[in-house]
C-alpha cells in the first residue's frame, strides 16, 4: 500500500488541527496527485508471452479503454490481452486466444467502485484465432448511443457493435472494416462531417513472425523498426448505413508509408475539418491536413511537425493533440526512447508548428525514458493540463546493454505551470512496463483517473486523491454531428479541448471533457460543433457533469 | 629475395663450382615461384659448401616465403655466422624470430636492417613501450597510409597509456588522479553510480584539478541528468576560465534544460575563447532561435554553413534556418533550405523510405 500522505489526509489533518491553507491546495507543497488501488474484481493480466525468438510483437501490447457500455453513468474499463506465442511459431497461428487466460476482458463498474468481469456474457471473449491482441478504439459508430468496440492486432481487426442490452456481437465482416497485417493504435473521428463516425487504424510496419529477426548480436534483442519494411495506414469512411469503405488511397492517407504506432485528431488549422496525426517509430511524423473534400495532404515537414528542432526523427510511439498552452490551438505531444525528448509541438496558429519540448520542461523530464500511453489533462483542476506518460523500454535487457537506462519505470506526472511541466509526485512507486494509457473520471468525483496497462502484468488503477479546485465535465450529445460529438471544439473559461476518445498508445479514454477551473465558481462553455453549429452557454455552474444537447438549428 | 641482391653477393663469394651450380639452380626456381625445388637446391649448395654464406640467407628466404619460420632460422643465423654483414640475413631473421615470437631476440638483427616497421613491433611485444612508439612513429612518417603501422600504433599508444596509468594507481592509489582514471573505467561502462563515487573521492582530494568537474559533467549528460551536468559544467568554467569546451558543454546543458539566455552566454563565450568551432555555432543558432533571437540565429548558422557544407551539422543548420524562414513568411527561403535538408538527408528513414 501506498504510505505516502495524501491531498485527502492532509486537507483533513489541516482541518483537524484548525489550520487555514494558505493557497489553493493543487499549488500547496507537492503532494501525490493518485491513490494506486487494485479495484475488487478487476483481476485481469496481460499475456504477451516473451520468446527467445524476440518477436518484435511481444513488446509492444497491450491497449485499454475507459467507456460506459451500459450507460449507467459509470466508467467501464476494457483491456485488450496478447495472446501465447511459441518458441517458434508455426502455422497456423492462434495465439490460443480460446484459452480464457488469453481473452480481452470487459469489467463493469458496479455501483460500489468495484468491478464484475463480463466478458463473456457481452460476448467479448472470441478475440479470433490467428489475432494477437494490440489496442482498442471506442465510438458509437452507428449514433445509437451505446459505444462500440473496435480491437486491432496481429492478425485481422475486429469491430464489436455494442447491442444496448449488455452485449456486443462482431460485425467486422459485415461492416467491412478486417484489417489485416499488424495493427496498432486505432480512432474514431469524423472527418466528412457528414455525422458518422469514421475510424482511423494504424499500422506498425510489414512483419510477420516468419519474417521476424533478433538483433542486437549477442545481446539478443528486439530489432529496431528498420529492420522491416514500412506499410501504409488505413482510413475507413462510414457510409452511415451501417457499413465502411477503405477510402485509404482514394483520400491520400496511403499514399505514404510509415511504421506508425499512435493517432490522435484535431482541427489545428480551425477550418472545420478534422486533421489526423500519426506518430511513427524511427522515421519522421505524419499531419494529414484534412483538404475538406475527402482527402488529405500529408505536411508534417512543411508544417514543422516531422522532425526535431535538429531535424532528427523521433522514436515516435503514442500521441496526444490537445491545447497545452491555453492559446485555444490544439498542439502536438509525441512519446519517444530515451536520449530524444518527447515531443512537443506547439501550434503556432499559421497552419505551423515548432517544436517546444526544451522551453515547456521536456528537456529534463523525459530524455532519460521511455514513452508510450500519455495524455494532457488537468488532474489538479488548475486550469492547466497536466502530462502523464505510461513508461518503460522498449528493450526487456536494456539494463545490460546500457545500464545508464532502465527497463521498467515509472509513469511521469508532469504539472503544468502556464505551459512549463514541472515533476509531480503521482503516488506511484513501483516501476512497470507501462504501455497503454486511458484517462477518465472513474468515480466521478471531478478528478481525472488513469489506467494503466503494464506488459505482461496488471494495469495500474490511478484514482485522484482530489482538491479543492472546481471543475467542469461535459458530456456532448451530437443531433446533426455524430451523437457523442466527437471533433467538437469546446471552450471554458478561455481553455479549449477537442472531443475525442482517441490519441495515447493504443488507448481509448473517457469520451467526456474534463476542465479544472481552479477558484472559478461559474462558467462559459462555447462548443463548435463538426456540423458548424456553434452553440454557447453562459453562467453554467462549476463541478457538474453537464451534458449538451447540440443546437438542431445554428 | 632479391635477385640483384645475390648476384652482387655471389660476386664476392669464392665456391666450389657444384655448389654454386645448386646455388643457380635453387635461385632460378625461387625466381619462378617454385619454392619447393628451391629448399632443396639451395640446401645442396650449403651441404656441398658450408661456407656459402647467400646459400644459407636464400635458403632462410625460402623458407620465410613459405612461410615455415621456424626452418628459416637455423640457415639465417648460419648465413650470419658467416657473413654477419649481410644486412638482408638480418631482416629476414629478425622477421623469422619475431614471427615465432621471439620478440627480444629479432630486436637487434632488425635494428642492424633498420626495419624499422617490424622493428616497432618487435619492441612491442617485448614489452619496450616507449621505444617502439618512437619507433612506430619514425616508420609512420615514412609510410603514413599504411593500416598495419596505424594499428601497431594505435595499440601501443593504448598500452603505454595503459601502463602509465597501472603505474599511477599502484603507487599513488589514493591520489586524485587515480580516482579520477577509477571514475573513467566506471564511466566507459556506463556505471554512474561508480563512476559518481569516484570523482567525488578525487575532488574530495583535489577540488581545483582542472578537467574533474568538465568528466563527471559529460557523465551526467550522457546519463542524460542535465541538471546535474549543468552544475559541474558551470563549477569547471570557475576553474577554467579560458576552456572553450567548458563554456560549450555548459551552453549545452543550459539549452537542454530551457534555459535559453544561459545557454547563449555560455556559448557566446565558448565562440570568443576557440572560434570556428562548428559546434557551438550550431548550438549558439539553436539557443537563439529557442530564445527568439532568430537574426543571431540566422547569423550563426549561415558563418556554420560558410564553414562546413556536407556534414550533418550543415545538414541540421539548414533545417533551422528553413524553419525560421517559414516562421518569417518567406517561402521561397525556407523552401530551399528544406531542399537543402532534403539533399543533405542520405538515410532512408527521412525520405526515401516513407514515400510510397
Amino acid at each position: 500500500m501506498n504510505q505516502r500522505i495524501t491531498r485527502r489526509h492532509f486537507l483533513e489533518a489541516c482541518a483537524s488541527m484548525g489550520l487555514a491553507l494558505p493557497m489553493p491546495l493543487s499549488l500547496a507543497a507537492p503532494l501525490s496527485m493518485f491513490d494506486v488501488k487494485h479495484p475488487r474484481g478487476l483481476d485481469f493480466s496481460h499475456v504477451n508471452s516473451p520468446t527467445p525468438q524476440k518477436y518484435l510483437i511481444e513488446t509492444m501490447g497491450g491497449g485499454v479503454a475507459l467507456l460506459d457500455y451500459n450507460n449507467d453513468g459509470l466508467l467501464d474499463i476494457f483491456l485488450v490481452n496478447s495472446g501465447r506465442l511459441a518458441n517458434p511459431m508455426h502455422a497456423p497461428e492462434t495465439f490460443d486466444r480460446q484459452d480464457p487466460r488469453n481473452w480481452n476482458r470487459l469489467y463493469r463498474q458496479n455501483r460500489d467502485g468495484s468491478f464484475t468481469d463480463v466478458t463473456k456474457e457481452a460476448g467479448l471473449a472470441n478475440a479470433g484465432d490467428g489475432n494477437y491482441g494490440m489496442g482498442v478504439a471506442v465510438g458509437d459508430y452507428d449514433n445509437d448511443g451505446f459505444p462500440d468496440l473496435y480491437v486491432t492486432n496481429y492478425g485481422k481487426n475486429t469491430l464489436y457493435h455494442n447491442n444496448g442490452d449488455g452485449t456486443f456481437t462482431d460485425v467486422t465482416a459485415k461492416v467491412g472494416v478486417e484489417t489485416g497485417g499488424w495493427s496498432c493504435s486505432a480512432g474514431f473521428f469524423d472527418y466528412d462531417n457528414d455525422g458518422h463516425l469514421d475510424l482511423f487504424v494504424t499500422r506498425y510496419m510489414q512483419w510477420d513472425t516468419q519474417h521476424s529477426k533478433i538483433c542486437g548480436g549477442e545481446w539478443q534483442t528486439y530489432c529496431p523498426p528498420a529492420e522491416f519494411p514500412a506499410t501504409t495506414n488505413i482510413l475507413y469512411r462510414n457510409r452511415g448505413d451501417g457499413t465502411f469503405e477503405d477510402v485509404s488511397h482514394r483520400s491520400g492517407i496511403a499514399s505514404i508509408k510509415g511504421r506508425s504506432l499512435g493517432v490522435a485528431f484535431a482541427d489545428y488549422d480551425d477550418d472545420g475539418f478534422t486533421d489526423i496525426f500519426v506518430s511513427n517509430d524511427g522515421m519522421r511524423q505524419f499531419l494529414f491536413h484534412n483538404n475538406g473534400d475527402g482527402t488529405f495532404t500529408e505536411c508534417a515537414l512543411e508544417a514543422g511537425a516531422a522532425l526535431t528542432a535538429d531535424g532528427k526523427p523521433l522514436s515516435g510511439m503514442g500521441t496526444v493533440f490537445q491545447d497545452y498552452d491555453n492559446d485555444g490551438r490544439p498542439d502536438i505531444l509525441v512519446t519517444v526512447l530515451p536520449r530524444e525528448d518527447y515531443a512537443l509541438f506547439h501550434n503556432d496558429g499559421n497552419g505551423s508548428f515548432s517544436y517546444r519540448s526544451l522551453q515547456a520542461g521536456l528537456g529534463l523530464l523525459s530524455a532519460a525514458s521511455s514513452g508510450w500511453g500519455a495524455c494532457l489533462e488537468d488532474f489538479d483542476n488548475d486550469g492547466w493540463k497536466d502530462l502523464f506518460v505510461a513508461q518503460s523500454h522498449v528493450l526487456d535487457n536494456v539494463e545490460q546493454i546500457d545500464h545508464m537506462l532502465h527497463y521498467k519505470e515509472q509513469p511521469l506526472l508532469a504539472l503544468n505551470h502556464n505551459g512549463h511541466f514541472e515533476r509531480g509526485d503521482s503516488g506511484v512507486t513501483a516501476a512497470i512496463a507501462g504501455r497503454g494509457a486511458a484517462f477518465g473520471d472513474l468515480n466521478n468525483d471531478g478528478w481525472m483517473d488513469v489506467v494503466v496497462t503494464s506488459l505482461g502484468g496488471e494495469p495500474l488503477v490511478l484514482f485522484n486523491h482530489g482538491g479543492s479546485g472546481n471543475w467542469l465535465s461535459i458530456s456532448l450529445r451530437g443531433t446533426r454531428s455524430n451523437r457523442d460529438g466527437l471533433g467538437a471544439r469546446v471552450q471554458v473559461n478561455g481553455q479549449t479541448r477537442y472531443a475525442t476518445t482517441a490519441g495515447s498508445y493504443i488507448s481509448a479514454s473517457d469520451k467526456r471533457l474534463h476542465f479544472g477551473l481552479g477558484t472559478a465558481e461559474m462558467a462559459k462553455v462555447e462548443i463548435h460543433w463538426p456540423s458548424g453549429i456553434h452553440q454557447i452557454l453562459e453562467g453554467v455552474k462549476t463541478n457538474q457533469f453537464l451534458e449538451v444537447r447540440e443546437l438542431e438549428k445554428s | 629475395m632479391s635477385g640483384a641482391f645475390l648476384s652482387v653477393l655471389l660476386a664476392l663469394q669464392t665456391s666450389v663450382p657444384p655448389a654454386l651450380q645448386h646455388f643457380h639452380a635453387g635461385v632460378e626456381a625461387e625466381k619462378n615461384g617454385q619454392l619447393d625445388t628451391a629448399v632443396v637446391e639451395l640446401r645442396k649448395a650449403t651441404e656441398l659448401d658450408s661456407t656459402l654464406a647467400v646459400a644459407f640467407a636464400d635458403l632462410g628466404g625460402v623458407y620465410i616465403e613459405k612461410r615455415d619460420y621456424s626452418a628459416a632460422i637455423p640457415p639465417l643465423k648460419r648465413a650470419l655466422e658467416l657473413n654477419p654483414g649481410l644486412n638482408g640475413a638480418h631482416r629476414l631473421l629478425g622477421y623469422a624470430l619475431l614471427a615465432q615470437g621471439y620478440a627480444t631476440e629479432a630486436i637487434p638483427h632488425l635494428e642492424q636492417a633498420h626495419a624499422e616497421d617490424a622493428l616497432g613491433i618487435a619492441l612491442l611485444e617485448a614489452g619496450k613501450l616507449p621505444e617502439a612508439l618512437a619507433v612506430l612513429e619514425k616508420a609512420l612518417a615514412q609510410n603514413p597510409n599504411d593500416p598495419e603501422l596505424l594499428y601497431y600504433y594505435g595499440r601501443t599508444s593504448g598500452l603505454l597509456s595503459k601502463q602509465i596509468f597501472d603505474e599511477l594507481e599502484a603507487r599513488f592509489p589514493d591520489s586524485a588522479r587515480a580516482h579520477q582514471m577509477m571514475a573513467q573505467d566506471y564511466a566507459v561502462l556506463r556505471d554512474v553510480p561508480g563512476a559518481e563515487r569516484e570523482f567525488f573521492e578525487a575532488l574530495r582530494l583535489s577540488p581545483q584539478t582542472a578537467g574533474l568537474h568538465l568528466q563527471l559533467g559529460e557523465l551526467y549528460a550522457r546519463a542524460q541528468q542535465w541538471d546535474k551536468a549543468e552544475e559541474q559544467f558551470r563549477l569547471e568554467t570557475g576553474i577554467q576560465s579560458g576552456s572553450a569546451e567548458a563554456f560549450y558543454r555548459l551552453g549545452e546543458a543550459l539549452l537542454q534544460l530551457g534555459k535559453f539566455h544561459e545557454a547563449r552566454e555560455a556559448l557566446v563565450h565558448s565562440d570568443q575563447l576557440r572560434q570556428d568551432m562548428p559546434e557551438t555555432l550550431y548550438q549558439l543558432g539553436k539557443a537563439a532561435a529557442m530564445d527568439g533571437d532568430d537574426t543571431t540565429a540566422q547569423k550563426s548558422w549561415k558563418h556554420l554553413l560558410s564553414l562546413e557544407k556536407d556534414t550533418s551539422l550543415a545538414s541540421q543548420a539548414h533545417f533551422g534556418l528553413a524553419g525560421i524562414y517559414r516562421k518569417q513568411g518567406k517561402h521561397a527561403d525556407a523552401d530551399r533550405e528544406m531542399e537543402e535538408f532534403r539533399k543533405s538527408q542520405s538515410k532512408p528513414a527521412h525520405t526515401d523510405d516513407s514515400q510510397k
